[in-house]
């Protein structure tokens, strides 16, 4: 271990860190809200829109992730569309991520109970009022342990862009691996890098947790 | 003209007639409880006098209007006459007391948030809850969640107001506190229709008491008369088993 060597890589680490908590939480976000619209889409009545719902389910489910990288940024050019390394893994990362948390959302949906959307009613609320002022705050809430293992999950996966060229913390290790062959000190340093991510937003969810159990 | 017409009401399910032919009228002011064996349909009834559940057949009026349940506007203006109050309290766990009271008259009427919040305060200091508005509905007891759920249905002004079974999850501790907020609201001059097992309340509260059974009306009047002098063999059996 040549200590000056990995302390004098560690502010480029972080700031390699900072590429992956924006992937993480960009993609989070925009997977979050394509699962609300799939998990409502998988509770519809309708079999065409449930059937569309699941098929996409039954896709990103069934394909290794690194595998819809790899078909956004490398096989879609061929077809005239040619994605930057960020956009390519935004959108794989929230096309994969959607179909996991709209389980989770599908779940946290059906458990609220009949009695709230007919309290809402019989107070002359919209359909559109319900889901967002009733259901989908208290799904939110009831899906927030399931959300904090979802992030931390992501954030991992977000390794995985480092094969499509995108340089986020793992993607810069291998950089400076390869070039210094001081493979030990880049890897362990990521590593702690990510442990520390991992336990601060664990953390953070775990305060969030608390804060919204008040009632 | 009655307040509320109800014409040979019918609710079938899965083939099973829940609710055959009921005939009622419901005057201005007028307090009736419902009572009846459970499964006599009496949830129901209530149920589809607001449109929770859809009826088969026959006729609802309210103020001239009446229930068109495919015709969702219509279905607005005649919930809006109404409130409801359901054995299961269903209020809205994520948000306190005073937001409970003070969601539909804001989002649902649009109202001033100010004038709401005046009202809002002044309905839960009527209930009795001035000191818990901000609490959320898990930190209160089940008789105060049901008289903030009062409250809550108050707040959007009904001319109605339907109570299916109100104090019967409550702790029996706790029944007389709801029932007093009741007795009040029908003092005040509400038009109820109280679905209970409360006998107490349908004797001295309401003005007509209905029996239930089998989906039928199967006798109605007084409370005096079906609780002192009820005329059918079934009445009196019931009776004689919840008192
Ligand atoms: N959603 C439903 N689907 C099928 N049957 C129902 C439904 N709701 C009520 N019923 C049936 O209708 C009958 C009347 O129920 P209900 O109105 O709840 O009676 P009560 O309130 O007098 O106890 C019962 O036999 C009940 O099983
Ligand atoms: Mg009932």
């Amino acid at each position: 271990m040549n200590l000056g060597f990995t302390l004098s890589k560690i502010p480029i680490m972080f700031q390699a860190s900072l590429m992956t908590i924006e992937l993480t939480v960009v993609s989070l976000i925009a997977g979050t809200i394509l699962a609300i619209i799939i998990a409502f889409m998988r509770i519809s009545k309708r079999k065409i829109v449930n059937g569309i719902a699941k098929f996409y389910l039954w896709i990103f489910r069934g394909t290794p992730l690194i595998l819809q990288l790899f078909v956004l940024y490398y096989a879609l050019p061929s077809w005239g569309i040619t994605l930057t390394p960020f956009v390519a893994a935004v959108i794989g990362l929230s096309l994969n991520s959607a179909a996991y948390t709209a389980e989770i959302v599908r779940g946290g949906i059906i458990s609220i109970s009949k009695g709230q959307y007919e309290a809402a009613n019989v107070l002359g609320m919209s359909d559109v009022q319900t889901m967002f002022l009733i259901v989908l705050p208290q799904t939110l809430r009831n899906i927030l342990p399931a959300m904090g293992n979802q992030f931390i999950g992501m954030l991992k996966d977000t390794s995985l862009v480092s094969t499509i060229a995108m340089v986020e913390l793992m993607r810069e290790a291998q950089l400076i691996g390869s070039a210094t062959f001081k493979y030990t000190e880049v890897y362990i340093t990521a590593a702690l890098i990510y442990l520390l991510m991992t336990s601060i937003f664990s953390f953070i969810f775990n305060k969030l947790e608390t804060k919204l159990s008040v009632y | 003209m009655a307040m509320m017409e109800i014409n040979k009401l019918g609710k079938v399910f899965n083939s099973h007639k829940v609710l055959d032919d009921i005939d009622l009228n419901v005057e201005k002011g007028d307090v009736i409880a419902i009572i009846g064996p459970s499964g006599a349909g009496k949830s129901t009834f209530l149920r589809c006098l607001i449109d929770l559940e859809r009826r088969d057949s026959g006729s609802v009026n309210i103020d001239g209007i009446e229930l068109n349940p495919d015709d969702k506007k219509c279905v607005e203006k005649v919930q809006a006459k109404m409130g409801m109050v359901f054995q299961s309290f269903n209020l809205f766990p994520h948000m306190t007391v005073l937001k409970n009271v003070m969601i539909a008259p804001v989002r649902v009427k649009k109202a001033e948030k100010k004038e709401v919040e005046k009202k809002a305060r002044e309905l839960l200091k009527k209930v009795g809850l001035s000191d818990r508005v901000d609490y959320y509905p898990s930190q209160l007891s089940g008789g105060q969640q049901q008289r903030v759920a009062i409250a809550r249905a108050l707040a959007m002004n009904p001319e109605l107001m339907l109570f299916d079974e109100p104090t019967s999850a409550l702790d029996p501790e706790l029944v007389g506190e709801v029932l007093k907020v009741m007795k009040d609201l029908a003092d005040d001059g509400m038009t109820m229709v109280v679905v209970t097992h409360e006998m107490g309340f349908a004797r001295e509260v309401a003005n007509k008491v209905i029996f239930m059974e089998k989906g039928k009306i199967i006798e109605s009047g007084t409370p005096k008369e079906i609780f002192f002098a009820p005329k059918t063999e079934r009445t009196r059996e019931f009776l004689k088993k919840v008192i």
